[in-house]
């Protein structure tokens, strides 16, 4: 027996949660669909494949005041951040749950990053299972799948008379309070998604391969711009500064990325990562090697939104691939 | 594991505890010893010579300096700083009464336990004396638990030569030397003029159960390293401090590794033996 | 998808390596979704049958050329990345003699995107006046020898708005920016070390992605480029978000061929007006 509820009623709950909470669905602007806060169920775009720009947004924002300080008269006060309004994201796909899931790793590992904390208990996701994959898409290549719902608090996935419900845990099955779920004999339709990409073994191969040329050649088309980096629901560094206005002084943190000029520079001018090869490696050695040797998962989730947005198709598929035939000739006498 | 983390009201890493500076004297003609004291006693920390902590200039910004006092001589908590960029000119500037924030200690320490009964060789650079200064006093203030101990301070010209005055008080110790070479004298100096690695050749300290300790700009730390290697000195015997840039010192911002390895929790202390394992080179 | 000057390419990219004249060819190749081209470096004469040439060849490939130290490399060029090459020829970040050009005369390419099948043409090759290379060691292709003139339409709309709509309008699209700066990246015209967006003394603008900074950061960009843009467009085909870049670098164009009659790029000896002192200028103010 699944459990169902139907379109008209996920409206209405939708309706009901954006009174007192902020409700965050994805809305087509132009050609884009992003994630914003919605106003209205109107708003909200049903039928998409994936936004262009992931929700870690709410999680780890564009730009975070992490506290302010108070210096005057030779006094100094600090004030923490606190985030204290409920969240909730509707229609978050497996894979960008699964990224945010990851990025706890970095985040919650000691000490604890508290307002990553804070965003994460006060959020509830409501996933969307893909019934489609986009020709992009390569989640089962990376340990996830169209219809993970691993990571998400409530997981619907499309059926005929609406949407097939699956509660995963305590925090969706209070969001669900007061909801009438319908029986249904329909089986929500597992699809599949592209799993060829060799990722089997790719932290061997990468170490195997981190002095190869072949990082060379790849850096030689990239513009180092960081588009990857912020579209990426896995990518999660930053920069922080202080910004003064009167007497209150606010640390914040934004985005930033290991491929922008200056990420590794030093005061005096010293940068050990200057050259484009290195760089771009970087960017790869994180996510494929660094990243699952401290914390086990890979740092890809397989949402393909690189692939997209990438000005010249460096295209992290086709990398995997590539040093998968790299590493496996390391050791017997090729260059 | 989000659950855990956030039951205890998580206390946010990124905030610093208030701390007041209480000198900054002049140790060469662009680096100042700041001593900064903590506001609040509940915010006094223990750290370990190698360790290093975030100063913030308050609306300016932050950033990471190595130790240079010793926890338990409670002297304060001092840092030699060299004006270089936007938050050391601001830091610069500063008159003794002025508040700052603190965030520490970070990263791994330099052994001294483990380096009990060896001889000790020590090789400052310049400014990158300063990490080594709180190794010598802890050295001294435990003087009979350690071997010989011979200390070598170089730099580009005496008026770069850090903490000369302790270099005097250091020689007084038992079985402890303290050689002073420049790269190039003035009309005042007397003493020795000569390369770094050139007076680690001339030195020929043993090998023989001894710890080398270096610090400094990277041209001094190649040249030395190949001399102590013709010495007959291990990789795993030598030992220095990396540098990188930092925001987070948390290990979040991921932008301090080399490779796998993040400067703000794996290092800054590394031997040599592990530095030629890093994946990556720099 | 491939044409004529596929083969063309190939031949001479197979002779400039065999003989040794340059060391690199830049060029394109197909991507990974078999429709749309990417840049292509080739260093082995044995590697040249990955270059192509057709209407997703977009890219401007001039940028490369600075990373390329001084090696002689040779670079596939429309007529927009002519004007590039010239720019920076002009501007003294370039040499000519280590540079072989294989020009292209272009009939203009299309809509690019990852897996994107487009027959449209892009907005700066339906507006295009300059189909042929003017700087090459070798045309391929028919010169276009009558062009169409200038064609400022869409900033005429962007004109005919009141100003409340326009700040609107601009208001919605930076909100959207995320300072990511492929636009920069992109731009041939932005090879500064160090950008005025990273400067820390002064901080010009901050490193807060917000609607206030990223207004700072497009507009001044877009003043910075004044005169020096060469309308390749490529800004607004990376821009991750589609912001309309070209309506702000076109505006300004616009704005320099009034003032000074000038279009930027088009000999690599022409210096920009708005970095141009000529003692015998008039300013047309109080006279």
């Amino acid at each position: 027996m699944t459990k169902v509820l139907g379109r008209s009623e996920l409206e209405s709950w939708l309706g009901e949660i954006m009174r007192e909470r902020t409700l965050v669905a994805p809305r087509r602007i132009d050609d884009l669909v992003l994630f914003t806060p919605v106003q209205s169920v109107d708003e909200i775009a049903f039928d998409f494949d994936n936004t262009n720009l992931s929700p870690k947004e709410f999680f780890f924002p564009r730009t975070e005041t992490l506290f302010t300080t108070v210096y005057k008269d030779g006094e100094v006060e600090l004030t923490p951040a606190v985030i204290d309004r409920e969240t909730v994201i509707f229609g978050i796909r497996p894979c960008d749950a699964r990224g945010i899931a990851i990025c706890d790793g970095p985040y919650l590992g000691d000490p604890p990053d508290s307002l990553w904390a804070q965003h994460r208990e006060k959020t509830t996701l409501i996933g969307l299972a893909c019934t489609r994959p986009a020709p992009q898409c390569f989640c089962s290549s990376m340990g996830s799948a169209p219809n993970d719902s691993s990571n998400v608090d409530i997981l619907l996935t499309e059926v005929e008379d609406g949407y097939a419900v699956e509660v995963i845990t305590e925090k969706g099955e209070n969001l669900l309070q007061g909801v009438e779920l319908k029986d249904s004999d329909v089986k929500p339709v597992a699809p599949s998604c592209d799993a060829s990409v060799p990722a089997d073994g790719i932290v061997e191969a990468v170490k195997k391969s981190f002095d190869d040329i072949y990082w060379s050649r790849l850096a030689d088309r990239c513009i180092h711009c960081n588009i990857c980096a912020y579209v990426c629901p896995t990518c999660y560094c930053f920069d922080i500064r202080d910004y003064k206005r009167g007497d209150v002084i606010e640390r914040i943190r934004t985005w930033e990325s290991c491929q922008s000029k200056g990420f590794t520079r030093i005061a005096g001018g010293y940068d050990p990562r200057a050259d484009k090869g290195s760089r771009l490696r970087q960017r790869f050695c994180h996510k494929l090697l660094y990243f699952p040797e401290q914390f086990g998962p890979l740092g890809c989730v397989g949402c393909g939104r690189c692939v997209v947005a990438c000005p010249v198709n460096i295209d992290i598929r086709e990398i995997i691939s590539d040093i998968q035939e790299t590493g496996a000739k390391v050791g017997q006498g090729s260059n | 594991m989000v659950k855990e983390a956030i039951e205890e009201s998580t206390p946010n890493p990124f905030v610093p505890y208030p701390a007041t500076l209480k000198s900054a004297v002049d140790l060469t003609i662009d680096v100042k010893l700041f001593t900064l004291e903590l506001d609040r006693v509940e915010d006094e920390f223990d750290y370990k010579p190698g360790q290093f902590a975030f100063v913030s200039a308050f609306g300016v910004g932050e950033a990471p300096f190595g130790l240079t006092s010793v926890a338990h001589r409670k002297e304060g908590l001092q840092f030699a700083i060299r004006r270089v960029g936007t938050v050391t000119n601001a830091l610069h500037q500063l008159e003794p009464g002025a508040r700052l924030g603190v965030r520490g200690p970070f990263g791994n320490f330099f052994p001294l336990e483990d380096y009990k009964g060896r001889n000790i060789f020590i090789v400052g650079g310049g400014i990158g004396f300063a990490p080594l200064r709180p190794v010598v006093n802890t050295l001294i203030d435990n003087r009979n638990d350690y071997g010989n101990i011979l200390i070598l301070n170089a730099a580009r010209s005496p008026r770069d030569l850090c903490f000369r005055s302790e270099c005097d008080e250091w020689a007084k110790a038992p079985k402890t030397r303290v050689e002073l070479t420049v790269d190039a004298g003035d009309e005042d100096w007397k003493g020795r003029v000569a390369l770094a690695p050139d007076v680690v050749e001339e030195l020929k300290p043993s090998p023989e159960n001894t710890i080398a300790i270096i610090c400094g700009p990277p041209i001094m730390i190649r040249f030395t390293l190949q001399r102590l290697k013709q010495l007959g000195f291990g990789d795993e015997q030598i030992v220095t401090t990396l540098e990188g840039k930092m925001k987070c010192g948390l290990g979040k911002c991921f932008r301090c590794n080399v490779g796998e390895k993040y400067i703000c929790r794996d290092g800054p202390v590394f031997t040599f033996d592990q530095i030629s394992g890093f994946i990556e080179q720099f | 998808m491939e044409t004529e000057y596929t083969k063309q390419i190939r031949d001479k990219a197979r002779e400039l390596l065999e003989n040794g004249t340059v060391e690199c060819v830049i060029g394109y190749e197909t991507g990974t979704d078999g429709i749309n081209a990417r840049p292509a470096f080739i260093y082995d004469p044995a590697d040249v049958e990955r270059l192509v040439f057709d209407n997703t060849c977009s890219h401007n490939l001039v940028k490369y050329l600075l990373n390329m130290k001084g090696k002689p490399t040779a670079v596939v060029v429309k007529g927009c990345d002519s004007r590039a090459l010239n720019l920076l020829l002009a501007e003294k970040q370039l040499q000519r003699d280590n540079i072989y050009v294989i020009g292209v005369v272009c009939p203009g390419v299309v809509e690019w995107g990852w897996n994107k099948q487009s027959d449209k043409l892009q907005k700066r090759c339906v507006l295009c006046r300059q189909h042929t290379p003017l700087i090459h060691d070798i045309l391929l292709g028919e010169p276009v020898t009558e062009e169409p003139p200038p064609d400022f339409t869409d900033v005429a709309e962007m004109e005919a708005m009141s100003s409340e709509e326009r700040a609107a309008f601009w208001q919605e699209q930076v909100e959207r920016c995320i300072r990511c700066y492929a636009c920069r990246q992109a731009c041939p015209g932005c090879y500064c070390i160090d950008c005025f967006v990273e400067q820390l003394d002064p901080e010009w603008v901050g490193i807060r992605i917000a609607p206030g900074e990223n207004l700072m950061w497009n507009t001044i960009r877009a003043f910075h480029l004044a005169g020096r843009c060469v309308a390749c467009n490529e800004c607004e085909r990376v821009c991750p978000v589609n912001i309309p870049l070209s309506l702000l670098n076109r505006k300004l164009e616009q704005e320099v061929l009034d003032l000074f009659d000038y279009r930027p790029g088009m000999s690599e000896d022409a210096i920009a007006p708005l970095i141009t002192f000529k003692k015998d200028e008039k300013l047309g103010i109080g006279e």
